[in-house]
Formats: C-alpha cells, sequence, structure tokens
C-alpha cells in the first residue's frame, strides 16, 4: 500500500479536484498543512491512501472546501490557525482552539425561550478537559459547540527535527486509547520508506496488539454507555470486564494500555512471550465477555433508553466524515481493514459490523458485534503463530519522502501523515485520529436530543481528546 | 478531624495522553474498589480533600486548573499522578506543555509511572492521607474555634 501523490497548483482547480475526490472514489480523512502546501487525504478502496497536494502562493490564500464538505471544517480553522493558511469562504471562521490561553466565544443559537450553559473545560468525572456549550430551549438541546483544544501539547511540532525511530515511544504517547493503532501507523509509515516488509509472524503479532486494544476500549464503552443509561450494575460488570482485558495486555505485550508494543521493524521483544497464558486468557475473557454482552442486550430498558438516543443519520455522518463504528452505525460500510486492508487483514477476512439506525443503540451493537469478531481474529491469530518465538526486529531506516499510513483503530480510521528529509529526520508529522474526525459528529448528534441524555449519547462515541488534541 | 477513613478525591487532567485517567478510573472497578478504604471521587472540587493531577499541564488548562485547584478547601493535598505530572513524561519542553502539572499545582505526593498502576496510585493516595491527617490535626480544630467562641 503505497501513498499515491498528485500535486496541483491552479488555485480553482484544486478545489474543484478535491469536491469531485470527495464526492467519488475517496473516501475524505482529512487535511493539513505544512510550510509551503496544502494536503487533502482520502482512501481509497484497494488503491489506499490519496494525497491531494496543492502548492501554497507567498500569500499562503487558499479556497476553502468546508462549505461543502463539512468533514473538513476542523481541518481548515486547523490550518489557519496553526499554519497562518487564509482561507477565503471559510464556514466557521474562528481558531479551533485557545490562542495564548483563551478559548474564543462559542457558538450559540438565539430564539425565543432558548438559554445557554457552559460545561467544561474541567468536567466531574475522570476525564479528559473539553468545553461544551449549549443551547437549549428547555431540556431539548437546539445547539451544542464542543470546543477542545485544553490538551494541545504542541506533539507535532515537538517531533519534528528529531530521529524517526527515537520519536516512535512519544507517538506512542500522544494518546493512552489508541497508542497501539497509532504506533502501528507510524511503524508502518516507516517500514514503506525504507522498503521493509515485516514477516508474517509479526503481522499477526501486531493483530493481536490491534484487537486487544478494540476489545478493552470497547468494553470500556459499553460499560460507560450502561452508566449514561443510568444502569450501575451494567456499568460494574463493565469496568471489572475492562480491568480483566487490561490485565491480558499486560500478560500479551508488557503494558496495560499496549504502550510501545508494536515498534518500526517488528514488535517489542518482550512480547507475546507466555502464549499458554495468553490463549488462555483470551478464552476466559471472551466467554466473560459474550455473557456480558448478552446481559446488556437483554436489559429491555437499557436497551430501551439507547434507541433513538444520539441519532446521526447516513448523510450527516458522510458530510462529516464519521469513521469507526459511528460511521458503520449509521448505514456506512467502511472498514479500514477490509477497505485497504494490511498486515494480517490482508489474509484474514472480516465481517464488517453494520447497523443502520444511527443512535447510541446502533453504535453499542456495532461494538458488541466487532467484540465477537476481535475475539475469532485472536483465536486465529494466536493458532497461527503456534508457540514459535517471533523473529528479531528488523532494521529500519527510512529514505527521504512522504507517506500516509491509515490503521483501523478502535473508534475509526487513525493517520499518520510523514514526510522524512534527507538527514534521516521528521520534517512534518501530522496525525488525524478517528476522534478528531468523530467530534463533530458527537454535536450533532446532540440536536434534539434532551441535555440529560448528554452522557449517553456521548458516551456511546466515548471520543478521546488527547489524539484529538495533540 | 479524620482523614484515615475518609477522603475526598478530584481529579484534574491537565494535557495527559487519557492513559493515567484509565488507571485513575481502575481505582474505582471491582478489582481496588477504594470505597472500601472510605475513598471516593467526587465530582466538585469543593467536596475534594485530595486532588489528583496529570499531565504536563498546557496553555489552555494553566487557568482553569488553577481556579480548580483554589476551589479545594484547606487542608488539600495535590498528588501528582504520572510521569507528564512530574515533569518528566514525553512532552516536557515542547511550546505549548508546561512543567509538569504536579509541579505547577505544587504536589506534595508525586505517583510515577507511564502510567503508575493503580496499586502505585491507591499508595499514593494513602500517603495523602496520612499527610492529610497530620496536616489537620496540627490546625485548630472546629470544636476548639466554637469552644473559645470566636465563631459567635
Ligand atoms: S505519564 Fe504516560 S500515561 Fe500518563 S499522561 Fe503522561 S504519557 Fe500518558
Amino acid at each position: 500500500m503505497t501513498t499515491s501523490i498528485q500535486v496541483l497548483t491552479a488555485g480553482e482547480s484544486f478545489r474543484e479536484r478535491v469536491l469531485a475526490e470527495a464526492a467519488g472514489p475517496g473516501v475524505p480523512l482529512g487535511a493539513y498543512a505544512d510550510a509551503d502546501s496544502l494536503h487533502y487525504l482520502f482512501l481509497r478502496e484497494e488503491g489506499g491512501p490519496f494525497v491531494l497536494t496543492h502548492r501554497l502562493g507567498e500569500s499562503l490564500d487558499a479556497s476553502a472546501v468546508s462549505g461543502i464538505w463539512p468533514v473538513f471544517s476542523w481541518d481548515e480553522r486547523e490550518m489557519a490557525q496553526d499554519r497562518g493558511v487564509c482561507f477565503e469562504e471559510l464556514p466557521d471562521a474562528r481558531p479551533l482552539w485557545a490562542e495564548r490561553g483563551v478559548m474564543p466565544e462559542a457558538m450559540v443559537a438565539y430564539g425565543e425561550g432558548l438559554m445557554h450553559f457552559v460545561v467544561g473545560p474541567v468536567h466531574a468525572g475522570v476525564i479528559e478537559p473539553g468545553r461544551f456549550t449549549f443551547s437549549s430551549g428547555g431540556e431539548t438541546v437546539v445547539h451544542l459547540d464542543a470546543q477542545l483544544g485544553y490538551a494541545h501539547r504542541g506533539v507535532e511540532r515537538a517531533l519534528e527535527g528529531r530521529s524517526t525511530l527515537a520519536n516512535a515511544p512519544f507517538v506512542a504517547r500522544i494518546c493512552g486509547s489508541c497508542s497501539a493503532a497509532r504506533s502501528f501507523a507510524y511503524a508502518r509509515a516507516l517500514e514503506i520508506l525504507s522498503g521493509v516488509e515485516v514477516s508474517e509472524p509479526i503481522d499477526l503479532a501486531r493483530l493481536v496488539f490491534a484487537e486487544l486494544e478494540r476489545i478493552y476500549n470497547h468494553v470500556g464503552d459499553l460499560a460507560a454507555s450502561s452508566s449514561g443509561a443510568g444502569w450501575a450494575v451494567g456499568f460494574a460488570r463493565g469496568m471489572a470486564l475492562k480491568e480483566e482485558a487490561m490485565r491480558l495486555n499486560q500478560i500479551a505485550s508488557g503494558h496495560r494500555l499496549l504502550f510501545d508494543a508494536i515498534i518500526p521493524g517488528g514488535v517489542s521483544p518482550a512480547t507475546l512471550t507466555a502464549r499458554l497464558a495468553i490463549r488462555a486468557g483470551v478464552a476466559a475473557l471472551e466467554e466473560r465477555t459474550e455473557r456480558y454482552v448478552r446481559d446488556v442486550f437483554g436489559n429491555a430498558s437499557l436497551v430501551s433508553r439507547w434507541h433513538g438516543a444520539g441519532v446521526v443519520s447516513h448523510d450527516t455522518s458522510r458530510a462529516f466524515g464519521a469513521t469507526g463504528p459511528a460511521h458503520r452505525a449509521s448505514h456506512g460500510t467502511v472498514d479500514v481493514r477490509t477497505f485497504a486492508p494490511y498486515g494480517a487483514y490482508c489474509s484474514l477476512p472480516i465481517r464488517v459490523a453494520r447497523a443502520s439506525s444511527g443512535d447510541a443503540f446502533a453504535r453499542c451493537q456495532v461494538k458488541s458485534a466487532e467484540l465477537t469478531e476481535s475475539f475469532r481474529l485472536l483465536r486465529e491469530a494466536l493458532a497461527a503463530l503456534g508457540d514459535a518465538a517471533l523473529p528479531t526486529v528488523q532494521p529500519v531506516s527510512p529514505a527521504a519522502g512522504s507517506v500516509m499510513t491509515v490503521i483501523e483503530g478502535p473508534r475509526g480510521a487513525e493517520l499518520v501523515a510523514l514526510r522524512v528529509g534527507r538527514d534521516g529526520t521528521v520534517e512534518r508529522l501530522h496525525i488525524i485520529s478517528a476522534s478528531y474526525r468523530n467530534w463533530p459528529l458527537v454535536v450533532r448528534a446532540m440536536e434534539g436530543n434532551i441535555v440529560p441524555d448528554f452522557p449517553l449519547v456521548n458516551k456511546s462515541f466515548n471520543l478521546c481528546y488527547a489524539c484529538a488534541d495533540r | 478531624m479524620s482523614f484515615r477513613k475518609s477522603l475526598g478525591i478530584r481529579h484534574l487532567v491537565c494535557g495527559s495522553c487519557n492513559g493515567c485517567e484509565h488507571e485513575v478510573n481502575a481505582l474505582s472497578n471491582a478489582y481496588y474498589d477504594i470505597t472500601q478504604e472510605g475513598w471516593d471521587i467526587v465530582a466538585s472540587p469543593r467536596h475534594a480533600d485530595v486532588i489528583t493531577v496529570t499531565g504536563p499541564m498546557t496553555q489552555a488548562m494553566r487557568e482553569a486548573a488553577e481556579a480548580t485547584l483554589e476551589a479545594v478547601p484547606q487542608p488539600r493535598i495535590v498528588v501528582g499522578i504520572g510521569d507528564c505530572a512530574t515533569g518528566e513524561g514525553p512532552w516536557s519542553g515542547s511550546a505549548c506543555a508546561g512543567n509538569g502539572a504536579g509541579i505547577e499545582l505544587r504536589a506534595e505526593v508525586i505517583v510515577r509511572g507511564c502510567p503508575p498502576t493503580p496499586t502505585e496510585i491507591r499508595a499514593g493516595l494513602a500517603w495523602a492521607a496520612s499527610l492529610l491527617h497530620s496536616k489537620a490535626s496540627t490546625a485548630p480544630s472546629i470544636g476548639s474555634v466554637a469552644e473559645s467562641g470566636t465563631n459567635r
């Protein structure tokens, strides 16, 4: 899967070209800028990553596409704020994040009987910071503005100018919840630029970590969605199960959140050593997860609260570029593992989980179906690996060039765009996380819902802030 | 006043990667269940005795973090959780990150790790509880203030 990059120069035709690609063969993934160019990123079925690049003039002028494809809205606002690109016709021209510690004003709805209230950035639970401004008429939410960026650490700039290999543990720590997927994408980017192909056992080992990550996240999401609908027992059981999944991560990778398990050139040498214990752990967790999912979906009052909460239509999901379970719960068909397969997913076919109601129920439905599939994949990969020792890590030394890799993480497409300079250091690294893509959908999903359902709607997505903010 | 058997814990995220939050959340699961110690994670800083902080601190969070800390009544203990909070994490020194939330918010207890395990965090909280206990017992008790009549 190599990245095909098409460079266009004329301003007007570039916009047309982006619009045509987004409407046609490509799944739009987002956009970013570097010093002299804009890059709009797509994924094509089987063709893989596809990049449209536009060289900026001295004035850094460009015409926005987010008026037609809101999927690019956050990206264009970020390019304007972070890289000084001057967009014409940017529908929402506010800075995306705080500037010098001051968050721009929230966007609110005005009208008779409407009131506004702000939640955050500090929240009541053990969760990350973000500011949510509700406009509501009585209990009904008319508009919600989500302003994030409180976890903005300047990750991308911090990693520029440094050695590609030394950056790997840093990439693993951009976000704790999707660390394995991001390390996977980064490792693949370096391997593509180095012309290195990892062996089949390494592909299988990586699949094991990627699916373990999906499992502990999805189980946690189902627990949180139970709690969002007020079912304490479902929350308590789900969190205990998540703990068991994290202990299995520890046995499999030496880390409860799988940090540094996937590294450029292979997997960490200390991983997948206790195969017998891992296989037994997977079997036990699978059985307990099945029972849990059965009980969750067997609870009629819980499920009825999920129905109709936070509906996202197929059209909205497409316009805003929903990804992962959020996309597949609204009639979506794309799962990167089958749409543009990589590693072991090229040979292990997957049934893509789908649902159509676009609500909290559909998102939980997709996640529970994916749990079943993840356990099957784990079993098959572990059986194929047997008890043989894993091959050692291959040396990786990336040549100068640009590459983009996309991995299906628990929340959807996890993207790494990387440009390496002649001296082998990182010239530009851009991360688009599934959470970054999906946050605007949470906002849309709340419209017309009641305020007390916000925790439920929010938890049915259960997005991260750290990888969205970087 | 005794904090040995009762501790309100408020958690404050200052730009962590959320790995530390997975482990703080684990304190409430059936395996670690800190309510058995009489400890509870509370929803408001006003209800807290201990404030746990994670992350390197970010420009955007600094003001809200200080305000949250100020809202916690005295005596209080700040516990810095994770390498980021101690200024030893991956993002210390990057342009928009600070010196560690634990350092900036004057933590008296530090729990190292990336992330530290729930057991390690629990040990840090036990340490905070005993520190708080000794702070509280050296401060004038509510009883003695009332007796002296200054409260009337
Ligand atoms: S210490 Fe490690 S786990 Fe905790 S926030 Fe920092 S990078 Fe994440």
